[in-house]
């Protein structure tokens, strides 16, 4: 263990030196200088230790576990940030599989460090950076203390900065410091103060130059390439993936506040396109004379990119004047995330080629993002105990994955059984789409809903399900226990 | 009261007075001196190309011979895809064979030995009738195990009616056992048996053995040689199996005769149709129940009847017009449908070498299968790891649509742009592909060892 980190310490060393060189930095590092004792006394205003319950389910059977944090108390009412990496784990592919994984935080408690203890309630978390929020519940009238983060970006690289990370629950006090250093500042794919000294466990930790300022929180930079729940990180010698650690900067923390993440909605934006990697050999096989760009395969119907005139074939160059730097499959997530993050109602103006029978066209379209589709693990779902099954939505990646008609398919997807349950054992299965229940069709959970509010006053000895599985429908019997 | 108990025990020891284990034993020997002379080891090459190039492989099977100018029936898996087939007869002699046909859907081929290069006296097993047998009914296995020709085992039949959904794939990719139920035996059946006899102890084949279970003890299963027998008999006078085709699925009634208010053995339900096909275009719907097919009432309230009632369909001449009496809600209709040819499951396939992938025609079932708009195009069946198609992004499964800006609308199509694109030793060429729902594009760098590989052939 301790060698891996001398590892990766070297690893970065070598990052260090390389940022060190480039910068100009003199490579003399200096020894730190924080005054602990008033660092402490500020933090105590605005930590505090969450413990919670988290429900973690696997589609047929549910896992729940404690957690304990420290989080940061950001506005007055009460809202607070904590490590979400457990939160944003979610499957976010659970349409192409099927099987969803969800992970909902319950019985939460918040205690302050002077032991004031409150209710807090879940808010969501955010996929990019994995910072959660919860709002702490006010029984009367009270003004919290918050966190203001310092917004000055003096960020340099061999400065020091300090963090108070949570000690396992039997050890008092609960906090305890630690120092690290920057070690670069990455400037592409994202800006990124790259730090050394920290590890995983301190995530989400508030970060404090030697003048206390508060100027972020610990997180992990995330690699574009990799889906918004995957960190970036690097392989050490031993083949073990390690976390490339640093600043989520003050500036990018006053955005998540003000506008936190909502469980079950969505602010990712979307164009509604399917698209691919422009290579090398195919620009220069179109002879296009431009190093990368996203190829259009599909445009969804009356989706942004539809309603801007983009076209099965054009090729995006330019998104808002900058180049679209993708010229291999595994780069189409820089794009993608462009676009998620850029939020819906935001209008973006694309740079296209199109491909004529009498040559190249360059066109400039204008389209206004709209909110993504939910994902599956989104989707609003109906739980019936009575025949211990779960169904959702659908959602836009089902009618994608499934190659259905969006106009005429219809039905909710069976997303958990209980193992054993009723509808378990007489046949349903996850990711069975329900047509129709009894003669009743179904388009949504709120079909199902009323359905099943009847049987259970009526307490039919079956329930017939006709479900879409495996490209074919059949009927499914189940037979009923009402005690 | 004691004259009855006496009565029951006089019947008792009459039972076990007939000695039973000298006589079975006889009759083993009398069946397997009847059946060996006809068993054929076969050794056949069989051609894969869902590797993305056309791999031979050396593969062992079974077969039984069942007329006299030589033809042997064996599993559609072991001689289907051959190229070559060499036999070894009961005498131990070598006997090249070819392929004469066959069919996936119940997993029968028919091949004949070349009767020219053997000098032996050819023999001819017996067909027995499957309809006949019972559980409990001694029975034995023949064939090549584990490639150990001339094996016999013995066993008992532990059902005559074991059902297999038509889910069941064959290593080349065909769905099989839709028209068929299984006879199910204890006497061991091991890879190489596929193709065997099992045969009676009058030295009758009741059944032709094809497939066991992993992890099991002596759980097998044959086909029902009066399934093989309409399969070989359609073969030898029409060289393959012509089936009528409408596009539906069914499913048993059981658990369902409360729900759709019906009578105990009493219709057939329907619960899928095949997307373009004769019963969607006649707007047969899911949760019809089929009372009658041309007059002949039918049922299906175990799953064991459903290949019976698909025989039923499969059995009118392609074409022919059908009248099906159908139970909608509780009202009664005549619907009136012409049935269609049921062509191929797989189509044909092509090794395109030069470019490291195979495709395969497209055939209608494969549309359907893989929800296909159409039958246009040729779909990727294989992908050579580090080939230029494995580099360019080129997929199983999808269906090519143009090859260098030429549309392409079958096999034959794309054989002939292949073909020509070779000799003009283009360097790159590009391929619109479907892929789920959505076009994309694939350029395929050709570079000068692959065109090598192409200028050999």
């Amino acid at each position: 263990m301790s060698n891996r980190r001398v590892d990766r310490v070297y690893h970065l060393g070598v990052i260090v030196v390389a940022a060190a060189a480039l910068l100009g930095f003199s490579g003399r590092t200096q020894a730190q200088n924080f005054d602990f004792d008033r660092l402490q006394r500020t933090i105590q205003e605005y930590s505090v230790i969450i413990d919670m319950k988290l429900q973690v389910s696997y589609g047929i059977q549910v896992n729940d576990h404690e957690e304990r944090y420290v989080g940061t108390v950001v506005t007055e009412d009460g809202l607070v940030m904590f490590n979400g990496a457990a939160l944003a784990s979610d499957n976010l592919m659970s349409s192409y599989t099927g099987f969803a994984i969800k992970t909902t935080p319950v019985d939460i408690q918040v205690t302050t460090l002077d032991g004031r203890k409150y209710r807090g309630e879940y808010i969501g978390v955010d996929r990019f950076t994995r910072i959660a929020f919860l709002r702490i519940i006010l029984e009367r009238p009270e003004k919290l203390v918050p966190i203001t983060f310092s917004q000055a970006r003096s960020y340099k690289v061999g400065s020091w900065v300090a963090l108070y990370m949570l000690l396992p629950e039997f050890i008092s006090p609960p906090l305890a410091a630690d120092v690290g250093m920057i070690s670069s500042i990455i400037e592409s794919p994202e800006y990124f103060p790259l730090t050394v000294g920290f590890n995983g466990l301190q995530i989400t930790s508030v970060l404090f130059t030697e003048a206390l300022e508060p100027v972020g929180v610990l997180g992990m930079m995330s690699d574009p390439t990799m889906s918004p729940a995957d960190a970036g990180g690097m392989m050490d010698s031993y083949g073990q993936y390690a976390p490339l650690l640093g600043i989520i900067t003050a500036d990018r923390l006053a955005r998540l506040i003000a506008d936190p993440p909502q469980k079950g909605s969505v602010d990712r934006g979307w164009l509604g396109i399917n698209l691919q990697a422009l290579t090398t050999d195919m620009a220069e096989f179109w002879q296009l004379g431009i190093p990368g760009g996203i190829i259009v395969n599909d445009v969804i119907r009356n989706s942004p990119a539809d309603r801007s005139g983009l076209a099965i074939g054009d090729i995006i160059y330019e998104v808002n004047g900058q180049q679209v730097d993708v010229d291999k499959d595994e780069k189409t997530p820089v794009f993608r995330r462009l676009i998620a993050e850029m939020g819906p109602d935001v209008p973006v103006e694309f740079s296209v080629i199109r491909l004529t029978e009498s040559g190249v066209d360059t066109l400039t379209l204008l389209a206004t993002l709209q909110t993504a589709p939910l994902a599956a693990t989104d989707a609003p779902e109906y739980e019936n105990r009575a025949l211990e099954f779960k169904v959702r939505d659908l959602v836009f990646g089902d009618f994608v994955f499934y190659n259905l008609d969006s106009e005429t398919f219809h039905g909710v997807v069976v997303s958990e059984l209980k193992q054993g349950g009723l509808a378990d054992l007489e046949g349903l299965e996850i990711g069975d789409i329900i047509q129709r229940i009894d003669d009743e069709p179904v388009y949504s959970i709120e079909d199902v809903r009323p359905i099943m509010d009847e049987f259970e006053q009526q307490q039919p000895p079956e329930v017939i399900f006709f479900v879409w599985r495996d490209k074919k429908t059949l009927f499914v019997n189940v037979k009923t226990d009402w005690r | 009261m004691l004259r009855y108990v006496t009565i029951a025990l006089i019947l008792m020891t009459g039972a076990s007075t007939a000695a039973p284990d000298v006589t079975v034993q006889q009759d083993i020997f009398h069946a397997r001196d009847k059946v060996m002379p006809a068993l054929v080891h076969i050794q056949p090459v069989i051609k894969n190309y869902n590797t993305g190039e056309l791999e031979k492989q050396a593969v062992i099977g079974s077969g039984i011979v069942f007329h006299h100018d030589g033809y042997v029936v064996t599993n559609y898996h072991v001689a289907g895809k051959a190229e070559r087939i060499l036999c070894t007869l009961a005498d131990k002699e070598i006997v090249p064979a070819t392929f004469v046909g066959g069919d996936p859907l119940t997993d029968i081929a028919v091949i004949k030995l070349d009767l020219e290069k053997y000098h032996g006296d050819i023999r001819v097993a017996e067909f027995g009738d499957s309809d006949s047998v019972q559980a409990g009914q001694y029975v034995m296995a023949m064939g090549s195990p584990l490639a150990l020709s001339r094996s016999v085992s013995v066993g008992v039949i532990s059902t005559k009616d074991r059902y297999f959904s038509a889910d069941v794939r064959l290593p080349s990719g065909e769905r099989t056992g839709r028209y068929n139920l299984w006879i199910q035996t204890d006497a061991a059946i091991n890879p190489g048996n596929s193709g065997g006899p099992l045969v009676d102890l009058e030295g009758r084949v009741i059944g032709i053995n094809s497939r066991a279970t992993w992890f099991a003890n002596n759980i097998g299963f044959a086909i029902p040689i009066n399934v093989v027998k309409r399969v070989t008999d359609a073969i030898l006078t029409e060289g393959r199996v012509t089936r009528s085709w409408i596009g539906l699925h069914c499913q048993a009634l059981q658990e369902l005769e409360d729900y759709f208010g019906t009578s105990r053995n009493v219709g057939v339900l329907i619960s899928s149709i095949d997307p373009g096909s004769p019963a969607e275009k006649a707007f047969l719907r899911a949760g019809d129940i089929i009372l009658e097919v041309n007059g002949q009432p039918v049922s299906a309230r175990f799953v064991e009847e459903l290949p019976a009632f698909y025989r039923l369909i499969a059995e009118q001449p392609p074409g022919s017009e059908i009248t099906l009496k159908l139970l909608r809600g509780d009202q009664q209709y005549n619907f009136k449908l012409a049935t269609k040819l049921l062509g191929d499951l797989l189509g044909e396939d092509f090794e395109v070498k030069g470019w490291g992938f195979t495709v395969k025609a497209i055939t209608k079932q494969m549309q359907i299968e893989n929800q296909l708009d159409d039958t246009l195009g040729v779909m990727v069946s294989g992908v050579k790891p580090v080939g230029a198609a494995d580099q360019g992004g080129l997929r199983r499964g999808d269906v090519i649509q143009t090859v260098d800006r030429e549309p392409v609308a079958g096999l034959a199509d794309f054989v002939a742009i292949y073909n020509d694109l070779t000799n003009r030793t283009s360097s790159k060429i590009l391929l619109t592909v479907k892929r789920g729902g959505t076009t994309r594009f694939v350029l395929l760098k050709v570079d000068g060892i692959e065109r090598e590989s192409v200028d050999e052939q």
